[in-house]
Protein backbone atom coordinates (compact mmCIF):
# COMPACT_ATOMS: atom_id res chain seq x y z
CA UNK A 1 0.00 0.00 0.00
CA UNK A 2 1.33 3.17 -0.19
CA UNK A 3 1.69 5.64 2.91
CA UNK A 4 3.41 8.56 3.20
CA UNK A 5 6.99 8.48 4.75
CA UNK A 6 9.64 10.81 7.31
CA UNK A 7 12.57 9.65 5.12
CA UNK A 8 14.98 12.00 7.25
CA UNK A 9 15.09 16.20 8.46
CA UNK A 10 12.79 18.35 6.26
CA UNK A 11 12.23 15.25 3.77
CA UNK A 12 8.33 13.49 3.47
CA UNK A 13 7.90 10.95 0.62
CA UNK A 14 5.42 8.58 -0.56
CA UNK A 15 6.35 4.80 -0.89
CA UNK A 16 5.38 1.44 -0.98
CA UNK A 17 4.97 -0.56 1.89
CA UNK A 18 3.57 -3.87 3.47
CA UNK A 19 -0.06 -3.78 4.87
CA UNK A 20 -0.33 -3.41 8.53
CA UNK A 21 -2.07 -6.63 10.30
CA UNK A 22 -4.21 -7.55 13.58
CA UNK A 23 -1.56 -7.74 16.31
CA UNK A 24 -3.21 -8.51 19.32
CA UNK A 25 -6.70 -9.67 19.95
CA UNK A 26 -8.25 -5.68 21.18
CA UNK A 27 -7.05 -4.51 17.70
CA UNK A 28 -9.02 -3.54 14.35
CA UNK A 29 -7.44 -2.96 10.98
CA UNK A 30 -9.25 0.72 9.60
CA UNK A 31 -9.11 1.96 5.51
CA UNK A 32 -8.55 5.46 5.53
CA UNK A 33 -10.34 8.17 4.13
CA UNK A 34 -9.17 11.24 5.22
CA UNK A 35 -6.27 12.08 7.09
CA UNK A 36 -4.16 15.41 7.90
CA UNK A 37 -1.41 17.33 8.55
CA UNK A 38 -0.76 18.90 12.08
CA UNK A 39 1.45 21.15 13.53
CA UNK A 40 2.90 18.12 15.51
CA UNK A 41 4.19 16.70 12.85
CA UNK A 42 6.09 19.78 12.01
CA UNK A 43 8.18 19.39 15.21
CA UNK A 44 9.02 15.82 14.30
CA UNK A 45 9.85 16.77 10.18
CA UNK A 46 12.14 19.65 11.41
CA UNK A 47 14.09 17.41 13.42
CA UNK A 48 12.86 18.93 17.22
CA UNK A 49 11.89 14.96 18.42
CA UNK A 50 14.79 12.95 17.44
CA UNK A 51 12.86 9.59 17.73
CA UNK A 52 12.46 8.99 14.58
CA UNK A 53 13.80 6.75 12.32
CA UNK A 54 13.88 7.20 8.10
CA UNK A 55 10.97 5.08 6.82
CA UNK A 56 8.50 5.60 9.54
CA UNK A 57 4.18 6.27 8.46
CA UNK A 58 3.52 9.85 9.60
CA UNK A 59 0.12 11.04 10.38
CA UNK A 60 -2.29 10.58 13.84
CA UNK A 61 -5.19 12.65 12.91
CA UNK A 62 -7.95 10.65 10.92
CA UNK A 63 -10.78 8.81 10.00
CA UNK A 64 -11.80 5.18 8.38
CA UNK A 65 -13.94 2.16 7.98
CA UNK A 66 -13.33 -0.54 10.02
CA UNK A 67 -12.31 -3.34 7.59
CA UNK A 68 -10.72 -6.40 10.30
CA UNK A 69 -11.10 -7.02 13.90
CA UNK A 70 -9.34 -8.61 16.63
CA UNK A 71 -11.58 -11.84 18.54
CA UNK A 72 -11.55 -9.64 21.78
CA UNK A 73 -13.25 -6.65 19.91
CA UNK A 74 -16.93 -6.16 20.81
CA UNK A 75 -18.37 -2.48 20.46
CA UNK A 76 -17.09 -1.84 17.04
CA UNK A 77 -18.18 -3.57 14.05
CA UNK A 78 -16.77 -3.97 10.72
CA UNK A 79 -18.19 -1.48 8.32
CA UNK A 80 -18.27 1.10 10.97
CA UNK A 81 -17.12 4.60 9.57
CA UNK A 82 -14.93 5.80 12.82
CA UNK A 83 -12.60 8.60 13.98
CA UNK A 84 -10.04 7.78 16.84
CA UNK A 85 -8.29 9.89 18.89
CA UNK A 86 -4.40 10.26 18.42
CA UNK A 87 -3.08 8.79 21.56
CA UNK A 88 -3.72 5.07 22.43
CA UNK A 89 -4.86 4.00 25.58
CA UNK A 90 -6.38 0.58 27.08
CA UNK A 91 -9.38 1.66 28.97
CA UNK A 92 -8.29 -0.66 32.01
CA UNK A 93 -5.68 1.29 33.95
CA UNK A 94 -6.05 3.59 36.96
CA UNK A 95 -5.29 6.34 34.44
CA UNK A 96 -7.75 5.23 32.37
CA UNK A 97 -10.63 5.34 34.85
CA UNK A 98 -9.56 8.99 35.66
CA UNK A 99 -10.47 9.55 31.84
CA UNK A 100 -6.83 10.74 31.93
CA UNK A 101 -6.66 8.59 28.61
CA UNK A 102 -3.47 9.82 27.20
CA UNK A 103 -1.43 9.17 30.45
CA UNK A 104 -2.17 5.20 30.16
CA UNK A 105 0.09 3.07 31.61
CA UNK A 106 -0.67 0.75 28.62
CA UNK A 107 -0.22 2.66 25.41
CA UNK A 108 3.26 2.88 24.79
CA UNK A 109 4.98 -0.72 24.51
CA UNK A 110 8.46 1.26 24.82
CA UNK A 111 7.74 3.28 27.67
CA UNK A 112 11.77 3.35 28.05
CA UNK A 113 12.45 6.65 26.13
CA UNK A 114 10.22 8.59 27.52
CA UNK A 115 10.54 7.34 31.22
CA UNK A 116 14.27 7.72 30.87
CA UNK A 117 13.33 11.47 30.05
CA UNK A 118 10.79 12.23 31.77
CA UNK A 119 10.13 10.84 34.85
CA UNK A 120 7.27 8.74 33.93
CA UNK A 121 6.55 7.62 30.34
CA UNK A 122 2.68 8.91 28.97
CA UNK A 123 0.53 6.66 26.25
CA UNK A 124 1.60 6.23 22.87
CA UNK A 125 1.19 8.42 19.91
CA UNK A 126 -0.05 7.09 16.42
CA UNK A 127 2.92 7.79 13.59
CA UNK A 128 4.76 10.01 16.54
CA UNK A 129 8.04 8.68 16.56
CA UNK A 130 9.75 5.42 18.72
CA UNK A 131 9.61 7.68 22.06
CA UNK A 132 5.60 7.86 21.52
CA UNK A 133 5.59 3.86 21.13
CA UNK A 134 6.83 3.75 17.29
CA UNK A 135 3.10 3.33 15.91
CA UNK A 136 3.43 3.21 11.84
CA UNK A 137 0.99 6.71 10.95
CA UNK A 138 -1.97 7.22 9.52
CA UNK A 139 -0.85 8.50 6.21
CA UNK A 140 -1.76 5.31 4.76
CA UNK A 141 -4.08 3.24 2.64
CA UNK A 142 -4.62 0.96 6.06
CA UNK A 143 -3.51 1.26 9.60
CA UNK A 144 -3.77 -0.79 12.65
CA UNK A 145 -5.67 0.40 15.89
CA UNK A 146 -5.28 -1.12 19.24
CA UNK A 147 -7.63 -1.32 22.49
CA UNK A 148 -10.17 -0.58 19.50
CA UNK A 149 -13.30 -0.44 21.35
CA UNK A 150 -11.66 2.43 23.43
CA UNK A 151 -10.41 4.51 20.68
CA UNK A 152 -12.57 4.23 18.17
CA UNK A 153 -16.06 6.25 18.07
CA UNK A 154 -18.51 5.38 15.53
CA UNK A 155 -19.09 9.03 13.61
CA UNK A 156 -23.39 9.84 13.61
CA UNK A 157 -24.69 9.43 9.96
CA UNK A 158 -25.62 13.31 9.47
CA UNK A 159 -21.72 14.44 9.96
CA UNK A 160 -19.71 14.66 7.32
CA UNK A 161 -16.28 12.63 7.30
CA UNK A 162 -14.59 16.59 6.74
CA UNK A 163 -16.28 17.48 10.30
CA UNK A 164 -15.70 14.40 11.79
CA UNK A 165 -11.99 14.14 10.94
CA UNK A 166 -11.34 16.70 13.66
CA UNK A 167 -12.65 15.31 16.42
CA UNK A 168 -9.23 12.78 16.08
CA UNK A 169 -7.31 15.74 17.25
CA UNK A 170 -7.47 19.18 16.75
CA UNK A 171 -10.98 19.71 18.26
CA UNK A 172 -10.21 17.34 20.82
CA UNK A 173 -7.03 18.84 21.89
CA UNK A 174 -8.89 22.35 21.98
CA UNK A 175 -11.11 20.63 24.23
CA UNK A 176 -8.91 18.88 26.31
CA UNK A 177 -7.34 22.82 27.09
CA UNK A 178 -10.55 24.30 27.12
CA UNK A 179 -11.65 22.24 30.08
CA UNK A 180 -8.54 21.09 32.28
CA UNK A 181 -7.53 24.55 31.92
CA UNK A 182 -11.09 25.06 34.11
CA UNK A 183 -13.18 27.38 32.01
CA UNK A 184 -16.50 28.16 33.55
CA UNK A 185 -19.38 30.28 32.22
CA UNK A 186 -18.78 33.74 32.31
CA UNK A 187 -15.08 33.63 32.02
CA UNK A 188 -12.43 35.26 29.91
CA UNK A 189 -10.50 32.89 27.95
CA UNK A 190 -7.13 33.98 25.77
CA UNK A 191 -5.75 31.52 23.22
CA UNK A 192 -2.33 31.79 21.41
CA UNK A 193 -2.21 30.05 18.11
CA UNK A 194 -4.55 30.38 15.64
CA UNK A 195 -3.55 27.19 14.03
CA UNK A 196 -6.64 24.08 14.36
CA UNK A 197 -5.90 23.64 17.69
CA UNK A 198 -6.16 27.35 18.86
CA UNK A 199 -8.99 28.03 17.59
CA UNK A 200 -10.33 24.97 17.97
CA UNK A 201 -9.30 25.45 22.15
CA UNK A 202 -11.61 28.68 21.39
CA UNK A 203 -14.39 26.79 20.30
CA UNK A 204 -14.45 25.00 22.92
CA UNK A 205 -14.18 27.35 25.55
CA UNK A 206 -17.37 28.61 23.97
CA UNK A 207 -19.02 26.04 23.87
CA UNK A 208 -18.33 25.61 27.89
CA UNK A 209 -19.62 29.11 28.43
CA UNK A 210 -16.93 31.31 28.09
CA UNK A 211 -17.88 34.69 27.55
CA UNK A 212 -15.46 36.65 26.12
CA UNK A 213 -12.60 34.59 23.54
CA UNK A 214 -9.48 36.46 22.52
CA UNK A 215 -7.33 34.46 19.63
CA UNK A 216 -3.52 35.26 19.19
CA UNK A 217 -1.83 34.86 16.05
CA UNK A 218 0.16 37.09 12.98
CA UNK A 219 -1.08 35.26 10.31
CA UNK A 220 -4.11 37.38 8.74
CA UNK A 221 -6.15 34.50 6.74
CA UNK A 222 -6.28 32.58 10.48
CA UNK A 223 -7.07 35.30 12.63
CA UNK A 224 -10.05 36.35 9.47
CA UNK A 225 -11.04 32.30 10.41
CA UNK A 226 -11.44 32.91 14.08
CA UNK A 227 -13.75 35.88 13.64
CA UNK A 228 -15.55 34.72 10.97
CA UNK A 229 -15.88 30.55 11.66
CA UNK A 230 -15.20 30.77 15.72
CA UNK A 231 -16.68 33.76 16.27
CA UNK A 232 -13.99 34.43 18.99
CA UNK A 233 -12.00 38.24 18.84
CA UNK A 234 -8.41 38.14 17.05
CA UNK A 235 -5.02 39.97 17.64
CA UNK A 236 -2.22 40.09 15.39
CA UNK A 237 0.85 40.28 17.89
CA UNK A 238 3.15 41.51 14.90
CA UNK A 239 1.65 44.86 15.48
CA UNK A 240 0.29 44.71 19.16
CA UNK A 241 1.65 44.69 21.90
CA UNK A 242 -0.62 41.25 23.10
CA UNK A 243 -0.35 41.57 27.66
CA UNK A 244 -1.22 45.41 26.71
CA UNK A 245 -4.17 44.22 24.75
CA UNK A 246 -5.60 41.94 26.77
CA UNK A 247 -5.39 43.91 30.15
CA UNK A 248 -6.96 46.57 28.36
CA UNK A 249 -9.83 44.14 26.37
CA UNK A 250 -10.47 42.63 30.25
CA UNK A 251 -11.42 45.63 32.36
CA UNK A 252 -7.55 45.88 33.48
CA UNK A 253 -7.75 41.78 34.93
CA UNK A 254 -6.09 39.81 32.52
CA UNK A 255 -8.08 36.44 31.12
CA UNK A 256 -8.87 34.04 33.71
CA UNK A 257 -7.91 31.01 31.67
CA UNK A 258 -4.55 30.96 29.48
CA UNK A 259 -4.58 28.38 26.43
CA UNK A 260 -0.94 28.27 24.71
CA UNK A 261 -1.27 26.55 21.63
CA UNK A 262 1.93 27.18 19.54
CA UNK A 263 4.66 24.69 21.04
CA UNK A 264 8.41 24.30 20.59
CA UNK A 265 9.07 26.76 17.43
CA UNK A 266 7.26 29.26 18.52
CA UNK A 267 7.94 32.45 17.03
CA UNK A 268 8.92 35.63 18.51
CA UNK A 269 10.94 39.22 17.58
CA UNK A 270 13.89 41.08 19.18
CA UNK A 271 16.06 39.66 20.99
CA UNK A 272 14.08 37.17 23.01
CA UNK A 273 13.27 35.25 20.08
CA UNK A 274 17.08 35.72 19.04
CA UNK A 275 18.19 34.20 22.28
CA UNK A 276 15.38 31.29 21.92
CA UNK A 277 16.19 30.43 18.71
CA UNK A 278 20.29 30.05 19.22
CA UNK A 279 19.97 28.37 22.54
CA UNK A 280 17.84 25.71 20.69
CA UNK A 281 19.69 25.15 17.54
CA UNK A 282 22.61 24.86 19.70
CA UNK A 283 20.84 21.83 21.89
CA UNK A 284 21.13 24.16 25.00
CA UNK A 285 17.26 24.13 25.74
CA UNK A 286 15.56 21.91 23.13
CA UNK A 287 12.29 24.35 22.80
CA UNK A 288 11.59 27.64 22.18
CA UNK A 289 8.87 29.19 25.00
CA UNK A 290 7.69 32.56 24.03
CA UNK A 291 4.52 32.13 23.96
CA UNK A 292 4.23 30.59 27.56
CA UNK A 293 5.93 32.80 28.66
CA UNK A 294 3.50 35.61 27.33
CA UNK A 295 0.29 33.70 28.40
CA UNK A 296 2.00 34.10 32.38
CA UNK A 297 2.57 37.21 32.35
CA UNK A 298 -1.01 37.93 31.22
CA UNK A 299 -2.85 35.54 32.94
CA UNK A 300 -4.78 37.44 35.54
CA UNK A 301 -3.76 36.67 39.65
CA UNK A 302 -4.96 33.19 40.38
CA UNK A 303 -5.96 32.14 36.97
CA UNK A 304 -5.13 29.50 35.05
CA UNK A 305 -2.25 28.89 32.20
CA UNK A 306 -3.02 26.32 30.13
CA UNK A 307 0.18 24.21 27.84
CA UNK A 308 -1.22 22.31 25.03
CA UNK A 309 1.71 23.33 22.56
CA UNK A 310 4.06 20.34 22.68
CA UNK A 311 7.20 20.93 24.29
CA UNK A 312 9.93 18.06 24.88
CA UNK A 313 12.73 19.31 27.33
CA UNK A 314 14.05 22.12 29.62
CA UNK A 315 13.61 25.50 28.47
CA UNK A 316 14.87 29.24 28.97
CA UNK A 317 13.78 31.93 31.40
CA UNK A 318 10.18 30.40 32.56
CA UNK A 319 8.26 32.97 35.17
CA UNK A 320 8.63 31.01 38.21
CA UNK A 321 8.24 34.23 40.29
CA UNK A 322 4.78 35.51 38.17
CA UNK A 323 3.90 31.85 38.22
CA UNK A 324 4.05 32.12 42.01
CA UNK A 325 3.47 35.39 43.18
CA UNK A 326 -0.04 35.76 41.16
CA UNK A 327 -1.27 32.08 42.60
CA UNK A 328 -1.41 30.78 39.05
CA UNK A 329 -2.73 27.06 38.01
CA UNK A 330 0.13 25.86 35.12
CA UNK A 331 -1.52 22.84 33.93
CA UNK A 332 -0.53 21.14 30.22
CA UNK A 333 -1.14 17.59 28.77
CA UNK A 334 -1.39 15.50 25.64
CA UNK A 335 -5.03 15.69 24.79
CA UNK A 336 -7.29 12.57 26.68
CA UNK A 337 -9.42 12.20 23.39
CA UNK A 338 -11.38 9.63 24.53
CA UNK A 339 -12.62 11.46 27.20
CA UNK A 340 -14.47 14.23 24.76
CA UNK A 341 -14.71 12.74 21.49
CA UNK A 342 -18.99 11.88 22.40
CA UNK A 343 -19.96 15.46 23.20
CA UNK A 344 -18.07 16.85 20.64
CA UNK A 345 -19.69 14.37 17.96
CA UNK A 346 -23.03 15.69 19.67
CA UNK A 347 -21.81 19.09 18.92
CA UNK A 348 -21.09 18.50 15.47
CA UNK A 349 -24.24 16.42 14.93
CA UNK A 350 -26.08 19.71 16.18
CA UNK A 351 -24.24 22.28 13.91
CA UNK A 352 -22.96 24.51 16.99
CA UNK A 353 -19.40 22.93 16.51
CA UNK A 354 -18.37 22.96 12.61
CA UNK A 355 -14.68 22.52 11.19
CA UNK A 356 -14.56 22.54 7.41
CA UNK A 357 -13.10 25.50 7.42
CA UNK A 358 -9.46 23.95 9.16
CA UNK A 359 -9.94 21.83 5.55
CA UNK A 360 -7.96 24.41 3.46
CA UNK A 361 -6.14 21.96 1.32
CA UNK A 362 -7.36 18.90 0.19
CA UNK A 363 -5.28 16.12 -2.32
CA UNK A 364 -4.61 12.51 -2.81
CA UNK A 365 -1.76 11.07 -0.73
CA UNK A 366 0.67 11.05 -3.21
CA UNK A 367 1.06 14.63 -3.21
CA UNK A 368 1.81 14.24 0.60
CA UNK A 369 5.17 16.10 0.40
CA UNK A 370 3.51 19.19 -1.37
CA UNK A 371 0.70 19.10 1.29
CA UNK A 372 3.50 19.18 4.29
CA UNK A 373 5.38 22.03 2.36
CA UNK A 374 2.45 24.26 2.06
CA UNK A 375 1.07 23.90 5.58
CA UNK A 376 5.04 23.83 7.14
CA UNK A 377 5.13 27.57 4.86
CA UNK A 378 1.50 28.38 5.48
CA UNK A 379 1.42 29.18 1.74
CA UNK A 380 -1.83 29.80 0.50
CA UNK A 381 -3.68 30.15 3.93
CA UNK A 382 -2.95 26.65 4.33
CA UNK A 383 -4.17 25.67 8.19
CA UNK A 384 -4.96 22.00 7.04
CA UNK A 385 -3.72 19.61 4.62
CA UNK A 386 -5.85 16.68 4.19
CA UNK A 387 -4.83 13.53 2.71
CA UNK A 388 -7.36 11.19 0.83
CA UNK A 389 -5.40 7.66 0.03
CA UNK A 390 -8.33 6.18 -1.67
CA UNK A 391 -8.41 9.06 -4.43
CA UNK B 1 32.49 -2.18 7.28
CA UNK B 2 29.65 -0.01 7.41
CA UNK B 3 27.87 -3.10 8.79
CA UNK B 4 29.90 -3.01 11.81
CA UNK B 5 29.70 0.60 12.02
CA UNK B 6 26.06 0.41 12.27
CA UNK B 7 25.94 -2.49 14.67
CA UNK B 8 27.91 -0.78 17.21
CA UNK B 9 25.83 2.32 16.71
CA UNK B 10 23.05 0.53 17.79
CA UNK B 11 24.66 -0.86 20.56
CA UNK B 12 25.79 2.76 21.65
CA UNK B 13 21.89 3.72 21.29
CA UNK B 14 20.86 1.17 23.99
CA UNK B 15 23.65 2.33 26.22
CA UNK B 16 22.73 5.89 25.57
CA UNK B 17 19.27 5.08 26.69
CA UNK B 18 20.60 3.29 29.90
CA UNK B 19 22.54 6.12 30.99
CA UNK B 20 19.71 9.04 29.88
CA UNK B 21 18.11 7.84 33.87
CA UNK B 22 21.59 8.97 35.31
CA UNK B 23 21.94 11.96 33.44
CA UNK B 24 22.81 15.43 35.77
CA UNK B 25 21.05 17.75 32.88
CA UNK B 26 18.91 19.81 35.23
CA UNK B 27 15.64 18.39 34.32
CA UNK B 28 16.24 15.41 32.33
CA UNK B 29 16.54 12.00 33.91
CA UNK B 30 15.66 11.32 37.19
CA UNK B 31 15.58 11.23 40.54
CA UNK B 32 18.37 8.91 41.79
CA UNK B 33 21.41 10.60 39.75
CA UNK B 34 23.33 10.84 43.00
CA UNK B 35 23.11 7.11 43.71
CA UNK B 36 25.50 5.08 43.63
CA UNK B 37 24.82 2.02 41.13
CA UNK B 38 25.00 -0.97 43.28
CA UNK B 39 22.48 1.63 45.86
CA UNK B 40 20.20 1.85 42.95
CA UNK B 41 19.88 -1.95 42.05
CA UNK B 42 19.20 -3.14 45.18
CA UNK B 43 16.01 -1.51 45.23
CA UNK B 44 12.47 -2.69 45.34
CA UNK B 45 11.06 -2.15 41.26
CA UNK B 46 7.59 -1.84 41.36
CA UNK B 47 4.01 -1.32 39.16
CA UNK B 48 0.68 -1.01 40.64
CA UNK B 49 -1.65 -3.15 38.81
CA UNK B 50 -5.47 -1.23 38.72
CA UNK B 51 -6.92 -4.93 40.51
CA UNK B 52 -7.66 -4.93 44.11
CA UNK B 53 -8.17 -8.65 43.85
CA UNK B 54 -4.50 -9.12 42.31
CA UNK B 55 -3.09 -12.51 43.51
CA UNK B 56 -0.02 -14.68 41.56
CA UNK B 57 1.07 -17.04 40.00
CA UNK B 58 2.95 -14.67 37.88
CA UNK B 59 4.78 -16.61 35.13
CA UNK B 60 6.55 -13.61 34.03
CA UNK B 61 8.44 -13.10 37.33
CA UNK B 62 8.58 -16.92 37.95
CA UNK B 63 10.48 -16.83 34.63
CA UNK B 64 13.24 -14.72 36.42
CA UNK B 65 14.26 -17.60 38.60
CA UNK B 66 14.17 -18.78 42.46
CA UNK B 67 16.03 -14.97 43.15
CA UNK B 68 13.40 -13.14 42.61
CA UNK B 69 12.05 -11.74 45.90
CA UNK B 70 8.33 -10.79 45.11
CA UNK B 71 5.31 -9.42 47.33
CA UNK B 72 2.18 -7.51 47.24
CA UNK B 73 0.70 -4.82 49.18
CA UNK B 74 -3.11 -2.70 48.34
CA UNK B 75 -2.35 0.88 47.22
CA UNK B 76 -3.78 3.69 48.54
CA UNK B 77 -7.03 5.50 47.68
CA UNK B 78 -8.45 2.42 45.40
CA UNK B 79 -5.51 2.59 43.23
CA UNK B 80 -5.17 -1.21 42.82
CA UNK B 81 -2.36 -3.71 43.96
CA UNK B 82 1.34 -2.73 44.44
CA UNK B 83 3.32 -5.76 42.81
CA UNK B 84 7.24 -5.73 43.88
CA UNK B 85 10.00 -7.56 42.74
CA UNK B 86 13.93 -7.90 44.17
CA UNK B 87 16.79 -9.61 43.18
CA UNK B 88 18.87 -11.29 46.06
CA UNK B 89 22.36 -9.49 46.27
CA UNK B 90 23.10 -6.92 43.58
CA UNK B 91 22.02 -7.40 39.81
CA UNK B 92 23.50 -6.06 36.51
CA UNK B 93 21.33 -3.61 34.85
CA UNK B 94 20.28 -6.87 31.98
CA UNK B 95 18.97 -8.64 35.03
CA UNK B 96 16.90 -5.89 36.09
CA UNK B 97 16.09 -4.65 32.34
CA UNK B 98 14.54 -8.43 32.44
CA UNK B 99 12.96 -7.63 35.60
CA UNK B 100 11.48 -4.20 34.40
CA UNK B 101 10.41 -5.56 31.30
CA UNK B 102 8.49 -8.89 33.26
CA UNK B 103 6.62 -6.36 35.64
CA UNK B 104 5.19 -4.24 32.98
CA UNK B 105 4.13 -7.07 31.17
CA UNK B 106 2.83 -9.00 34.36
CA UNK B 107 0.81 -5.83 34.69
CA UNK B 108 -0.67 -5.68 31.24
CA UNK B 109 -1.91 -8.77 31.77
CA UNK B 110 -3.94 -8.28 34.77
CA UNK B 111 -5.09 -4.82 33.64
CA UNK B 112 -5.87 -5.90 30.14
CA UNK B 113 -5.34 -10.07 29.21
CA UNK B 114 -2.45 -9.85 26.61
CA UNK B 115 0.60 -7.73 25.88
CA UNK B 116 0.54 -5.02 23.83
CA UNK B 117 2.58 -5.70 20.53
CA UNK B 118 4.46 -3.23 18.12
CA UNK B 119 6.03 -5.28 15.68
CA UNK B 120 5.87 -5.61 12.97
CA UNK B 121 4.75 -1.76 11.43
CA UNK B 122 4.55 -0.97 8.09
CA UNK B 123 7.46 1.55 7.16
CA UNK B 124 9.16 2.42 3.88
CA UNK B 125 13.35 2.45 3.33
CA UNK B 126 15.21 2.46 6.60
CA UNK B 127 18.16 4.09 5.44
CA UNK B 128 21.48 2.54 7.14
CA UNK B 129 22.76 5.43 8.92
CA UNK B 130 24.35 5.67 12.08
CA UNK B 131 21.55 7.84 13.99
CA UNK B 132 19.10 5.67 12.88
CA UNK B 133 20.94 2.44 14.18
CA UNK B 134 21.49 4.09 17.16
CA UNK B 135 17.93 5.04 17.64
CA UNK B 136 16.94 1.34 16.90
CA UNK B 137 19.21 -0.12 19.16
CA UNK B 138 17.39 2.49 21.93
CA UNK B 139 13.75 1.04 20.59
CA UNK B 140 15.11 -2.33 20.96
CA UNK B 141 15.91 -2.06 24.36
CA UNK B 142 13.26 0.25 25.54
CA UNK B 143 11.06 -2.01 26.83
CA UNK B 144 13.64 -2.90 29.48
CA UNK B 145 14.70 0.26 29.85
CA UNK B 146 13.34 3.64 31.92
CA UNK B 147 13.55 4.25 35.80
CA UNK B 148 11.21 1.83 36.82
N1 LIG C 1 -1.44 18.50 23.42
C1 LIG C 1 -1.79 17.76 22.37
O1 LIG C 1 -2.35 16.67 22.50
C2 LIG C 1 -1.58 18.31 21.00
C3 LIG C 1 -2.29 17.80 19.91
C4 LIG C 1 -2.14 18.41 18.66
C5 LIG C 1 -1.26 19.45 18.53
N2 LIG C 1 -0.55 19.90 19.60
C6 LIG C 1 0.38 21.01 19.52
O2 LIG C 1 -0.35 22.22 19.48
C7 LIG C 1 0.43 23.22 18.81
C8 LIG C 1 -0.43 23.87 17.75
O3 LIG C 1 -0.82 22.91 16.78
P1 LIG C 1 -1.43 23.38 15.37
O4 LIG C 1 -1.67 22.15 14.61
O5 LIG C 1 -2.54 24.33 15.58
O6 LIG C 1 -0.14 24.10 14.78
P2 LIG C 1 0.08 25.18 13.63
O7 LIG C 1 1.52 25.14 13.32
O8 LIG C 1 -0.89 25.00 12.51
O9 LIG C 1 -0.30 26.56 14.35
C9 LIG C 1 0.53 27.20 15.28
C10 LIG C 1 0.17 28.69 15.22
O10 LIG C 1 0.89 29.38 16.25
C11 LIG C 1 1.21 30.68 15.73
N3 LIG C 1 2.29 31.27 16.54
C12 LIG C 1 3.64 31.08 16.44
N4 LIG C 1 4.27 31.80 17.39
C13 LIG C 1 3.32 32.44 18.11
C14 LIG C 1 3.36 33.34 19.22
N5 LIG C 1 4.51 33.67 19.77
N6 LIG C 1 2.18 33.80 19.70
C15 LIG C 1 0.97 33.43 19.16
N7 LIG C 1 0.89 32.59 18.08
C16 LIG C 1 2.05 32.11 17.58
C17 LIG C 1 1.58 30.39 14.30
O11 LIG C 1 1.51 31.57 13.49
C18 LIG C 1 0.54 29.35 13.90
O12 LIG C 1 -0.62 29.91 13.35
C19 LIG C 1 1.66 22.49 18.27
O13 LIG C 1 2.74 22.64 19.17
C20 LIG C 1 1.23 21.05 18.28
O14 LIG C 1 2.34 20.19 18.40
C21 LIG C 1 -0.71 19.35 20.83
ZN1 LIG D 1 -1.69 16.42 16.37
ZN1 LIG E 1 -5.00 2.75 30.22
Amino acid sequence: MKAAIWAGVNEVTVEDVPEPQLLNDHDVLLRIHKTVTCGSDLHLIGGYIPAMRAGDVLGHEFLGTVVEKGKAVQRVQVGDRVVVPSFVACGSCWYCSQELYSLCDNGNPDPGITEGLWGQSPGGCFGYSHAMGGYAGSHAEYMRVPYADVGCFVVPDGVSDTRALFASDSVTTGWTGAHLGGTKPGDVVAVWGAGAVGQMAARAAMLLGAEQVVVIDRLPERLAQVRQHVGAEAVDYSTTDVVAELRERTGGRGPDVCIEAVGMEAHSTGVQGAFDQVKQQLRLQTDRPSAVREAIRACRKGGSVFVLGVFAGPVDKFPLGAMMNKGLTVRGAQQHGQRYVPEILAHMESGALTTEHLATHTMPLSQAAEGYRIFKDKEDGCVRTVFEPGS
Amino acid sequence: MMDRLLRQAAGLGGAALGKLQHTRIPGVGQASTTEPADVAARRWRAVTVFRDDLAGPFPELEALGPDLEVRLQPAPGGRGTELYGRFHGTPGADRIGELRAALRRTKQLAEVGEVLRVDPQPHGTRKPTVQGAALEGAAARAPKEGVL
